[in-house]
């Protein structure tokens, strides 16, 4: 792999050389169209590091670019540049912690209608400070540097964006972003700390932005907030970022150098209609192309990550995996879960059955971390995990499928179990978490089918898919969510099969199931719920022939 | 004296922000689009009424004859031909606010550079009905309480629509879940497509009450997009009880900072509130939690 990769690092190398010759060469003119085009790839570049992969849209561009602009105005006169192009960098790194912080731990819409504001609200903030405190409405910015010194500082930091984004692509930060992309859920569920990832990637991707901002500082001689602020290059920066395309690495820069050139020409000939035909432009983007110019050329290609440092795992105390105690939730005035108690010894499989709505994937939400729980405990492995968030309880070894099937459409199949690898406690990566998810695959059935995107699989091998994510994180309880719903009887005997060959492994694993058979086959005990209590605990023959239990699938008249 | 007069002043700018934020419910928490070029539509109405006013005599009231059918053609055009491939190719509820957000945003730049090209970037204003009225001792411009009346009666008006019609019980039973209503016989398509340009013409009826006291100019749509998405969510998405009163609690409070703190900290105190919201209760003031 890198043997082919060489000529391709020779190329760049040379083009980045021959294009820091450029200002020895060109006209004033064709510089300042160079910075513009480089300034543009540096910042749809850092925009597509963080908005790509997880697909959420950060309209905040100019907001962080003016804050690097603004912050070198202030400080240019009376500090040495260097430290003036930290302290921007800084400023933007902190501005976006705060962003981040109060918003990506929600849904993308918040985190979209608070960007939206962004640059309007520091804009105003900024205003307000200069004209009460400062007394001034804007700054004086006589440097006298040239536009070679710009533009050499501004190809600098665009070789440094590329090489950070290749990076970040290749270690488990990015894979981590693109699972969130794909499934939020999932991407907890496989261990990844989802607040954590976005908030890193979008401090990194804003401080980018402030440094490029504080770098072309110079180039005006005067700043005043509304030419810092200007909410123009947020629009040009993501329409550049989705022309080129997000997804891949080179895409903002495929997208920034024709429009850095269409723009200029837009503005020469029609500087009164610039703004709508750059709307139209972006609509035509957004219709046309949804996945850039480099979604013509190619799918983005499976990642290779770097391996890390494993940590060492805990040795268990308490006989059991699992021990629940007096376990309530209750979503209003609806109680889902009341007072329920079981444990799961080791190689045990636990079958949890009841009517519809008796509260069983609500148990197995609390145990995985999707609800907390209102009162009670649960403890695995000796340790309590009531209450943790899932991708804590991920990492120490408890995996899930879901009901309703929740693979990642736009991965392949095998991108798709490699999360649980890479993210797990003991994790592994790179070409060694690529073959461990093959022979994963193999054990479910579906290693002919590794490589093609798993929208495309069928219903009953995306559950497969889903086993294989779940076994990936190398868990030793596994909880199976109606995993046997919907299978054929051979697809049934062959599902049954895998389980109990599981069971041989030591796993512990507990089983949302109505298929009978499957339950009487698999189960050592089983825990019957209904109306959110346990009405029934024992082995299934027993369990499962009580009156109550009978009265509750089958009413009062056959009890 | 003061107080009473930052609550009833208040108020009357609160009226303006419920109605708008009335029609960004129905159009983000039913037709579940995200419309960044929502305040444009607000600008635009604001142009209408100022150009029927000062060059043929036409009352903004009269105007808004005009300004809310016409919003409501135009809304439902875009939703019609811009926004309806966006929904069938959108995979999931996801998917289409991604594209929906960059559609608008680049649907925001078309109309506010045509505001631009008309009018230029420089302030317009009208008198209409600009004499005093005192209202429980505080001094207020007649056209402010005329606005206010309006907004009211419209606002009143879309809530009975809503409650007591069969379209208007349609609609709610979208903003709940979509997939449901289609399964009792709701022509999801039909009636999202009518929400939106029913949410359309609410703005425009804002834009226009509006023109009468502030001054405008074809830049200032996204602040009024800013404030009214905030309120929406504040309030609870789809919830047009919770986008009035948080309408009407925003105007106030932004007034009682213009009178007592700064007035170019408005904007920074309501995304205060904002973060405080999200911070505290994320699923909105009178939103139900997601299980």
């Amino acid at each position: 792999m890198s043997l082919a990769r060489a000529p391709l690092i020779a190329l760049a190398v040379l083009a980045a050389l021959l294009l820091a010759g450029l200002p020895l060469v060109a006209s004033g003119y064709v510089l300042a169209l160079a910075i513009g085009m480089l300034n543009f790839t540096i910042l749809a570049t850092a925009w597509a590091l963080f908005s790509g992969p997880t697909h959420y849209i950060s309209l905040a561009s100019a907001a962080f670019f003016g804050i690097g602009a603004y912050t070198a105005a202030m400080m240019a006169e009376s500090v040495p540049w260097p430290l003036v192009l930290v302290a921007a960098t800084l400023a933007g790194f902190a501005v976006a912690l705060v962003v981040g912080l109060s918003t990506l731990r929600l849904s993308g819409v918040y985190f979209v209608i608070f960007t939206f504001g962004l640059t309007e609200l520091i804009r105003q903030l900024v205003t307000w400070y200069e004209v009460n405190v400062a007394g001034t409405v804007g700054r004086y910015l006589f440097l006298g540097m040239p536009q070679s010194t710009i533009y050499w500082q501004l190809l600098a930091l665009a070789v440094a964006v590329l090489v950070i984004g290749w990076l970040i692509g290749r270690s488990r930060l990015g894979l981590a972003a693109r699972v969130i992309g794909a499934d939020e859920v999932v991407a907890r569920h496989s261990g990844i700390d989802t607040t954590r990832t976005k908030i890193v990637l979008f401090a990194i991707s804003s401080a980018i932005m402030a440094l490029a901002g504080a770098i072309m500082a110079p180039r005006w001689t005067y700043i005043d907030p509304a030419i810092a602020f200007n909410s123009m290059i947020s629009f040009q920066v993501v329409i550049m970022a989705l022309l080129g395309g997000a997804g891949a690495l080179f895409g903002p820069l495929l997208g920034a150098v024709p429009l850095v050139l269409l723009f200029e020409v837009l503005q020469a000939n029609f500087p009164n209609a610039y703004s709508i035909l750059l709307g139209a432009v972006f609509i035509l983007i957004v219709y046309g192309l949804p996945r850039g110019v480099i979604g013509l050329i190619e799918d983005w290609r499976p990642a290779a990550s770097r391996s890390v440092a494993m940590l060492p795992s805990r040795a268990p105390r308490d006989p059991n995996v699992l021990t629940i105690s007096d376990l309530k939730k209750s979503f209003g005035g609806l109680s889902a879960v009341d007072s329920v108690s079981f444990d799961v010894r080791p190689g045990e499989i636990i079958g949890l059955v009841g009517p519809n709505g008796s509260g069983k994937t609500s148990v197995l939400n609390l145990i995985s971390g999707a609800l907390k729980p209102d009162a009670g405990q649960i403890f695995y492995l000796g340790r309590p995990i009531n209450g943790a968030n899932p991708e804590t309880i991920a990492r120490l070894g408890v995996a899930r499928t879901f009901q309703l099937v929740r693979v990642l459409p736009s991965m392949s199949v095998v991108e798709n179990v490699i999360p649980g690898f890479a993210f797990r406690a003991r994790h592994v990566t790179g070409a060694a978490a690529h073959e461990e998810a093959l022979a994963l695959l193999a054990r479910v059935g579906l290693e002919h089918r590794a490589a093609v995107p798993a929208s495309e699989l069928t219903y009953i091998d995306q559950k497969r898919l889903e086993l294989a994510r779940a076994l990936a994180l190398e868990p030793k309880l596994l909880l199976l969510d109606e995993w046997l719903a919907g299978l054929n009887p051979t697809e049934l005997e062959e599902g049954i099969a895998l389980i109990q060959s599981l069971r041989f492994d030591g796993l512990s694993i507990i089983m949302v199931e109505h298929v009978m058979d499957a339950i009487h086959a698999l189960c050592d005990r089983c825990v019957v719920m209904n109306a959110g209590r346990v009405i029934a605990h024992g082995t299934p023959r027993l369990a499962l022939a009580e009156p109550e239990v009978v009265r509750a699938y089958l009413g009062e008249d056959d009890a | 004296m003061l107080l009473l007069d930052i609550l009833i002043s208040g108020l009357v700018l609160g009226g303006m922000y419920a109605l708008i934020s009335m029609g960004l419910t129905l159009q983000y928490g039913v037709a579940r689009i995200m419309n960044l070029a929502y305040g444009e539509f607000l600008v635009g109405a604001a142009f209408l009424a100022f150009w029927l006013y000062s060059s043929i005599g036409i009352s903004p009231l009269a105007g808004l004859i005009l300004a809310v059918p016409l919003a409501f053609l135009a809304n439902w055009a875009i939703y019609r031909w811009l926004l309806t491939p966006l929904v069938r190719r959108a995979k999931s509820r996801g998917q289409l606010e991604v594209d929906s957000i960059l559609a608008t945003f680049g649907l925001l730049f078309i109309v506010q550079g045509i505001a631009l090209v008309l009018f230029g970037g420089q302030y317009y204003s009208y008198g209409y009905l600009s004499v005093p009225v005192s209202i429980l001792g505080t001094t207020l411009a007649l056209n402010r309480v005329i606005a206010f009346i309006f907004a009211g009666l419209i606002g009143v008006g879309l809530y009975l629509a809503l409650t007591r019609t069969r379209t208007g019980t349609a609609i709610r039973a979208i903003a709940v879940n979509p997939t449901a209503a289609s399964l009792v016989a709701i022509d999801v398509r039909t009636a999202s497509a009518f929400a939106f340009a029913l949410g359309g013409a609410m703005v425009a009826a804002g834009g226009v009450l509006v023109s009468m006291f502030l001054t405008f100019n074809a830049s200032m749509g996204v602040v009024f997009t800013m404030k009214a998405l905030i309120v929406v969510i504040v309030g609870g998405v789809g919830n047009v009880l919770g986008a009035l009163v948080v309408g009407l609690a925003l105007g106030v409070i932004e007034t009682g900072v213009t009178r007592l703190v700064d007035p170019g900290l408005t904007l920074a105190v309501t995304y205060a509130l904002f973060m405080i919201v999200l911070l505290v209760r994320p699923q909105g003031l009178f939103g139900s939690a997601v299980r």
